[in-house]
Protein backbone atom coordinates (compact mmCIF):
# COMPACT_ATOMS: atom_id res chain seq x y z
CA UNK A 1 0.00 0.00 0.00
CA UNK A 2 1.25 3.35 -1.07
CA UNK A 3 1.11 6.22 1.53
CA UNK A 4 2.19 9.59 2.04
CA UNK A 5 4.48 10.94 4.88
CA UNK A 6 5.60 14.25 5.79
CA UNK A 7 9.82 14.77 7.17
CA UNK A 8 10.64 17.55 8.70
CA UNK A 9 13.78 18.82 6.78
CA UNK A 10 16.94 21.66 7.84
CA UNK A 11 19.89 21.84 6.11
CA UNK A 12 22.10 23.83 8.08
CA UNK A 13 24.01 25.13 5.51
CA UNK A 14 20.80 26.63 3.55
CA UNK A 15 17.63 26.37 5.93
CA UNK A 16 16.84 28.50 8.52
CA UNK A 17 13.84 27.06 9.85
CA UNK A 18 13.14 23.27 9.20
CA UNK A 19 10.72 22.53 6.70
CA UNK A 20 7.66 19.64 5.94
CA UNK A 21 8.60 17.72 2.78
CA UNK A 22 6.36 14.70 1.86
CA UNK A 23 7.32 11.70 0.46
CA UNK A 24 5.44 8.00 -0.99
CA UNK A 25 6.68 5.00 1.18
CA UNK A 26 5.03 1.55 0.39
CA UNK A 27 3.69 0.68 3.69
CA UNK A 28 2.80 -3.50 4.43
CA UNK A 29 1.26 -4.73 7.42
CA UNK A 30 4.70 -4.89 9.41
CA UNK A 31 6.72 -1.45 8.42
CA UNK A 32 8.01 0.58 10.63
CA UNK A 33 7.88 4.52 10.97
CA UNK A 34 11.76 3.51 10.70
CA UNK A 35 11.72 1.46 7.82
CA UNK A 36 9.46 3.99 6.04
CA UNK A 37 12.13 6.40 6.63
CA UNK A 38 15.13 4.32 5.18
CA UNK A 39 12.88 3.60 1.89
CA UNK A 40 12.64 7.76 2.08
CA UNK A 41 16.93 7.78 2.73
CA UNK A 42 16.96 5.48 -1.00
CA UNK A 43 15.34 7.84 -2.16
CA UNK A 44 17.20 11.02 -0.88
CA UNK A 45 19.77 9.73 0.23
CA UNK A 46 20.61 13.37 1.71
CA UNK A 47 17.95 12.21 4.60
CA UNK A 48 19.95 12.41 8.01
CA UNK A 49 18.84 10.07 10.91
CA UNK A 50 19.91 7.96 13.59
CA UNK A 51 19.42 4.48 14.40
CA UNK A 52 20.61 1.06 15.14
CA UNK A 53 19.23 -1.84 16.76
CA UNK A 54 16.10 -1.61 15.13
CA UNK A 55 14.59 -3.38 18.22
CA UNK A 56 14.10 -0.59 20.87
CA UNK A 57 17.29 -1.36 22.38
CA UNK A 58 19.56 0.94 21.46
CA UNK A 59 17.60 4.53 22.08
CA UNK A 60 18.57 5.86 19.24
CA UNK A 61 15.59 6.67 16.74
CA UNK A 62 13.68 9.00 18.62
CA UNK A 63 11.64 10.84 16.56
CA UNK A 64 8.41 13.21 16.88
CA UNK A 65 5.35 11.35 15.00
CA UNK A 66 2.46 13.36 15.26
CA UNK A 67 4.14 15.59 17.73
CA UNK A 68 4.40 13.01 20.05
CA UNK A 69 7.94 11.66 20.70
CA UNK A 70 8.35 7.84 20.18
CA UNK A 71 10.45 5.03 19.04
CA UNK A 72 10.87 4.90 15.15
CA UNK A 73 10.84 1.42 15.18
CA UNK A 74 8.93 0.35 17.78
CA UNK A 75 5.96 2.03 16.07
CA UNK A 76 3.94 1.27 12.98
CA UNK A 77 2.83 2.75 10.31
CA UNK A 78 -0.09 1.15 9.70
CA UNK A 79 -1.16 2.79 13.17
CA UNK A 80 -1.21 5.97 11.56
CA UNK A 81 -4.03 5.76 8.68
CA UNK A 82 -4.87 9.48 8.27
CA UNK A 83 -1.44 11.67 7.96
CA UNK A 84 2.02 10.64 9.41
CA UNK A 85 4.75 13.44 10.32
CA UNK A 86 7.94 13.04 11.43
CA UNK A 87 9.78 15.71 12.88
CA UNK A 88 13.47 15.87 15.42
CA UNK A 89 12.71 15.21 18.85
CA UNK A 90 11.51 18.04 20.68
CA UNK A 91 13.37 20.57 23.06
CA UNK A 92 17.00 19.51 21.37
CA UNK A 93 18.66 21.74 18.92
CA UNK A 94 18.44 20.43 15.21
CA UNK A 95 21.67 19.70 13.54
CA UNK A 96 20.19 18.62 10.49
CA UNK A 97 16.93 16.81 9.46
CA UNK A 98 15.64 14.55 12.24
CA UNK A 99 19.65 14.54 14.20
CA UNK A 100 18.91 16.38 17.57
CA UNK A 101 22.31 17.49 19.35
CA UNK A 102 21.32 14.79 23.02
CA UNK A 103 24.50 16.56 25.01
CA UNK A 104 22.23 18.35 27.38
CA UNK A 105 20.91 15.35 27.93
CA UNK A 106 24.45 13.43 28.06
CA UNK A 107 25.40 16.05 30.37
CA UNK A 108 22.45 15.78 33.21
CA UNK A 109 22.61 11.76 32.92
CA UNK A 110 26.41 12.21 33.98
CA UNK A 111 25.69 15.27 36.56
CA UNK A 112 23.92 12.55 38.80
CA UNK A 113 27.28 10.02 39.16
CA UNK A 114 25.33 6.88 37.37
CA UNK A 115 27.41 4.28 38.44
CA UNK A 116 28.29 2.24 41.87
CA UNK A 117 29.34 4.31 44.27
CA UNK A 118 31.23 2.32 47.44
CA UNK A 119 33.98 2.87 49.18
CA UNK A 120 34.46 -1.11 50.34
CA UNK A 121 37.85 -2.42 48.94
CA UNK A 122 36.87 -6.20 49.14
CA UNK A 123 36.96 -8.38 46.38
CA UNK A 124 33.64 -10.25 47.55
CA UNK A 125 30.70 -9.99 45.07
CA UNK A 126 27.93 -8.05 46.63
CA UNK A 127 25.10 -10.11 47.27
CA UNK A 128 21.45 -8.80 46.51
CA UNK A 129 18.17 -10.46 47.54
CA UNK A 130 15.49 -10.28 44.75
CA UNK A 131 13.65 -8.18 47.00
CA UNK A 132 16.72 -5.74 46.85
CA UNK A 133 16.53 -5.97 43.10
CA UNK A 134 12.74 -5.29 42.84
CA UNK A 135 13.40 -2.01 44.49
CA UNK A 136 15.31 -0.58 41.35
CA UNK A 137 14.67 -2.71 38.66
CA UNK A 138 12.19 -1.23 36.89
CA UNK A 139 14.34 2.29 36.98
CA UNK A 140 17.05 0.17 35.50
CA UNK A 141 15.48 -0.43 32.40
CA UNK A 142 16.32 2.79 30.62
CA UNK A 143 17.48 2.68 27.21
CA UNK A 144 18.48 6.43 27.38
CA UNK A 145 16.19 7.10 23.98
CA UNK A 146 15.40 10.84 25.44
CA UNK A 147 12.06 10.65 24.61
CA UNK A 148 11.14 11.55 28.39
CA UNK A 149 12.88 14.86 27.82
CA UNK A 150 11.05 15.74 24.64
CA UNK A 151 7.54 14.71 26.50
CA UNK A 152 8.75 17.34 29.24
CA UNK A 153 7.06 20.75 29.25
CA UNK A 154 9.59 21.80 32.15
CA UNK A 155 12.81 20.70 30.47
CA UNK A 156 11.40 22.61 27.17
CA UNK A 157 10.74 25.71 28.94
CA UNK A 158 14.42 25.42 31.46
CA UNK A 159 16.95 22.95 29.49
CA UNK A 160 18.63 23.17 33.21
CA UNK A 161 16.22 21.07 34.52
CA UNK A 162 17.86 17.42 34.82
CA UNK A 163 15.40 16.28 34.03
CA UNK A 164 13.13 12.70 34.43
CA UNK A 165 16.06 10.12 32.74
CA UNK A 166 18.76 11.64 34.72
CA UNK A 167 16.35 12.04 37.97
CA UNK A 168 15.63 7.77 37.22
CA UNK A 169 18.91 7.29 37.09
CA UNK A 170 20.18 8.36 40.59
CA UNK A 171 16.92 6.95 41.90
CA UNK A 172 18.21 3.89 40.63
CA UNK A 173 21.45 3.99 41.92
CA UNK A 174 20.44 5.39 45.50
CA UNK A 175 17.54 2.77 45.51
CA UNK A 176 20.31 -0.23 45.20
CA UNK A 177 21.78 -1.91 48.41
CA UNK A 178 24.90 -2.24 46.85
CA UNK A 179 25.64 1.56 46.49
CA UNK A 180 26.54 4.13 48.91
CA UNK A 181 26.52 7.36 47.06
CA UNK A 182 22.97 8.61 48.07
CA UNK A 183 24.84 11.77 49.42
CA UNK A 184 26.82 12.42 46.89
CA UNK A 185 23.91 12.45 44.31
CA UNK A 186 21.35 14.32 46.63
CA UNK A 187 22.56 18.00 46.02
CA UNK A 188 22.18 17.38 42.42
CA UNK A 189 18.33 16.40 43.37
CA UNK A 190 17.56 18.87 45.59
CA UNK A 191 18.65 21.83 43.86
CA UNK A 192 15.89 24.37 41.76
CA UNK A 193 17.00 21.95 38.94
CA UNK A 194 16.17 18.80 40.66
CA UNK A 195 13.35 16.98 41.53
CA UNK A 196 11.35 20.20 42.54
CA UNK A 197 11.36 21.41 39.14
CA UNK A 198 8.83 18.65 38.13
CA UNK A 199 5.23 19.92 38.24
CA UNK A 200 3.66 15.96 37.42
CA UNK A 201 2.79 16.59 33.85
CA UNK A 202 3.36 12.82 33.91
CA UNK A 203 3.69 12.81 29.93
CA UNK A 204 7.19 11.15 29.98
CA UNK A 205 5.79 8.26 32.07
CA UNK A 206 2.98 8.20 29.46
CA UNK A 207 6.14 8.27 26.17
CA UNK A 208 8.61 5.77 27.58
CA UNK A 209 9.14 2.80 25.40
CA UNK A 210 10.26 0.68 28.20
CA UNK A 211 7.44 1.24 30.93
CA UNK A 212 10.45 2.75 33.50
CA UNK A 213 7.83 5.16 34.38
CA UNK A 214 9.89 8.17 35.14
CA UNK A 215 7.37 10.46 36.93
CA UNK A 216 7.04 8.17 39.87
CA UNK A 217 11.20 8.00 39.84
CA UNK A 218 11.04 11.76 39.77
CA UNK A 219 8.09 12.11 42.81
CA UNK A 220 10.12 9.26 45.05
CA UNK A 221 12.97 11.81 44.63
CA UNK A 222 10.78 14.26 46.04
CA UNK A 223 9.95 12.35 49.31
CA UNK A 224 13.62 11.57 49.29
CA UNK A 225 14.59 14.93 48.60
CA UNK A 226 12.21 16.16 51.59
CA UNK A 227 13.18 14.03 54.21
CA UNK A 228 17.22 14.50 53.17
CA UNK A 229 15.93 17.98 53.94
CA UNK A 230 13.93 17.34 57.27
CA UNK A 231 17.17 15.31 58.46
CA UNK A 232 19.40 17.99 58.25
CA UNK A 233 17.92 19.94 60.00
CA UNK A 234 18.60 18.00 63.32
CA UNK A 235 21.68 17.01 62.04
CA UNK A 236 24.62 19.80 63.00
CA UNK B 1 25.61 23.00 27.44
CA UNK B 2 24.89 21.89 24.01
CA UNK B 3 27.54 20.71 21.30
CA UNK B 4 29.99 23.96 20.65
CA UNK B 5 30.81 22.68 17.57
CA UNK B 6 26.83 22.56 16.51
CA UNK B 7 26.30 25.36 18.66
CA UNK B 8 26.23 28.00 15.71
CA UNK B 9 24.34 26.22 13.01
CA UNK B 10 21.70 24.14 14.77
CA UNK B 11 18.05 24.79 14.47
CA UNK B 12 17.09 26.11 18.13
CA UNK B 13 13.11 25.67 18.58
CA UNK B 14 11.19 27.73 20.57
CA UNK B 15 9.07 26.33 22.88
CA UNK B 16 4.91 28.03 21.25
CA UNK B 17 2.89 29.55 24.36
CA UNK B 18 0.04 27.55 23.33
CA UNK B 19 2.10 24.40 23.72
CA UNK B 20 -0.18 23.13 26.51
CA UNK B 21 -3.00 22.98 23.43
CA UNK B 22 -1.28 20.56 21.29
CA UNK B 23 -2.41 17.33 22.85
CA UNK B 24 -4.93 15.88 25.19
CA UNK B 25 -2.47 14.65 27.65
CA UNK B 26 -1.14 18.18 28.08
CA UNK B 27 -4.68 19.86 28.18
CA UNK B 28 -6.17 17.19 31.30
CA UNK B 29 -2.38 18.59 32.86
CA UNK B 30 -3.76 21.90 32.41
CA UNK B 31 -7.32 21.32 33.82
CA UNK B 32 -5.70 19.49 36.83
CA UNK B 33 -4.00 22.59 37.38
CA UNK B 34 -6.73 24.57 37.04
CA UNK B 35 -8.58 22.95 39.24
CA UNK B 36 -7.24 25.14 42.03
CA UNK B 37 -9.41 28.11 40.73
CA UNK B 38 -13.02 26.96 41.86
CA UNK B 39 -11.18 25.86 45.04
CA UNK B 40 -9.72 28.79 45.84
CA UNK B 41 -13.04 30.59 45.16
CA UNK B 42 -14.49 27.85 47.83
CA UNK B 43 -12.20 28.57 50.57
CA UNK B 44 -12.96 32.30 50.55
CA UNK B 45 -16.36 31.76 50.83
CA UNK B 46 -15.81 29.72 53.96
CA UNK B 47 -13.58 31.94 55.32
CA UNK B 48 -16.40 35.12 54.55
CA UNK B 49 -18.81 32.68 56.47
CA UNK B 50 -16.59 32.40 59.39
CA UNK B 51 -16.13 36.16 59.59
CA UNK B 52 -19.87 36.35 59.14
CA UNK B 53 -20.50 34.06 62.27
CA UNK B 54 -18.13 36.53 64.19
CA UNK B 55 -20.33 39.22 62.77
CA UNK B 56 -23.41 38.28 64.67
CA UNK B 57 -26.94 36.66 63.63
CA UNK B 58 -27.67 39.25 61.26
CA UNK B 59 -24.54 39.08 58.99
CA UNK B 60 -24.67 34.86 59.25
CA UNK B 61 -28.17 35.51 57.79
CA UNK B 62 -27.10 37.50 54.60
CA UNK B 63 -23.79 35.05 54.18
CA UNK B 64 -26.76 31.67 54.09
CA UNK B 65 -28.51 34.17 51.25
CA UNK B 66 -25.07 34.22 50.06
CA UNK B 67 -24.10 30.81 49.72
CA UNK B 68 -27.86 29.62 47.89
CA UNK B 69 -27.67 32.62 45.45
CA UNK B 70 -28.04 30.05 41.98
CA UNK B 71 -24.00 31.51 40.89
CA UNK B 72 -22.44 30.88 43.71
CA UNK B 73 -24.15 27.30 44.14
CA UNK B 74 -23.10 26.51 40.14
CA UNK B 75 -19.56 27.76 41.28
CA UNK B 76 -19.48 26.15 44.58
CA UNK B 77 -20.47 22.48 42.41
CA UNK B 78 -17.75 23.13 39.75
CA UNK B 79 -15.43 23.13 43.04
CA UNK B 80 -16.57 19.97 44.51
CA UNK B 81 -16.27 18.52 41.05
CA UNK B 82 -12.67 19.93 40.06
CA UNK B 83 -11.80 18.23 43.96
CA UNK B 84 -12.93 15.34 42.71
CA UNK B 85 -10.88 15.59 39.44
CA UNK B 86 -8.23 16.02 41.51
CA UNK B 87 -8.15 13.59 44.00
CA UNK B 88 -8.74 10.88 40.95
CA UNK B 89 -4.92 12.14 39.53
CA UNK B 90 -3.74 12.03 43.21
CA UNK B 91 -4.98 8.61 44.36
CA UNK B 92 -3.65 7.51 40.74
CA UNK B 93 -0.12 9.02 41.20
CA UNK B 94 0.33 7.66 44.90
CA UNK B 95 0.96 4.00 44.08
CA UNK B 96 3.10 4.82 41.98
CA UNK B 97 5.70 6.90 44.57
CA UNK B 98 4.55 4.78 47.68
CA UNK B 99 4.33 1.17 46.00
CA UNK B 100 2.85 -0.42 49.36
CA UNK B 101 0.37 -2.74 47.54
CA UNK B 102 -1.17 -3.23 44.13
CA UNK B 103 -2.11 0.08 42.36
CA UNK B 104 -5.70 -0.92 41.70
CA UNK B 105 -5.81 -1.74 45.29
CA UNK B 106 -4.61 1.48 46.81
CA UNK B 107 -6.90 3.60 44.61
CA UNK B 108 -9.97 1.74 45.83
CA UNK B 109 -8.69 1.94 49.51
CA UNK B 110 -8.02 6.26 49.18
CA UNK B 111 -11.58 6.19 47.67
CA UNK B 112 -13.08 4.42 50.19
CA UNK B 113 -10.78 6.43 52.92
CA UNK B 114 -12.31 9.49 51.31
CA UNK B 115 -16.32 8.48 51.60
CA UNK B 116 -15.75 6.94 55.24
CA UNK B 117 -13.80 10.50 56.25
CA UNK B 118 -16.33 12.84 54.65
CA UNK B 119 -19.70 10.60 55.71
CA UNK B 120 -18.04 10.71 58.95
CA UNK B 121 -17.82 14.26 59.17
CA UNK B 122 -21.38 14.82 57.76
CA UNK B 123 -22.81 12.85 60.31
CA UNK B 124 -20.67 14.59 63.30
CA UNK B 125 -21.35 18.43 61.51
CA UNK B 126 -25.57 16.81 61.30
CA UNK B 127 -25.54 16.02 64.91
CA UNK B 128 -23.95 19.28 66.35
CA UNK B 129 -25.80 21.43 64.11
S1 LIG C 1 16.83 1.65 16.33
FE1 LIG C 1 17.48 1.13 18.34
S2 LIG C 1 15.81 1.82 19.52
FE2 LIG C 1 15.08 2.10 17.52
Amino acid sequence: MNKTISISRYNPEQDSQPQLQTYQVVSEHSTSVLDALLQVQQQDPSLSLRWSCRMAICGSCGVMINGIPKLGCKTFVRDYPEQLVISPLAHFAVEKDLIVDMSPFLQHLSAVKPYLINAEKSLQPHKQTPAQLAKYQQFANCINCGLCYSACPQFGLNPEFIGPAAITLAQRYNLDSRDQGKAVRMPQLNSKNGVWACTFVGFCSEVCPKKVDPAAAVNQGKVASASDFIISMFTP
Amino acid sequence: MPDPKSASTAYKPVMSRHWWLQHRYFQLYMLREATVLPLLFFIICLLYGLFSLSQGEVQWQSWLTFMATPWVVLLNLLAFSASLYHAKTFFELFPRVMPLAPAALMIVAQWLATFIVAAGLILLLGGWL
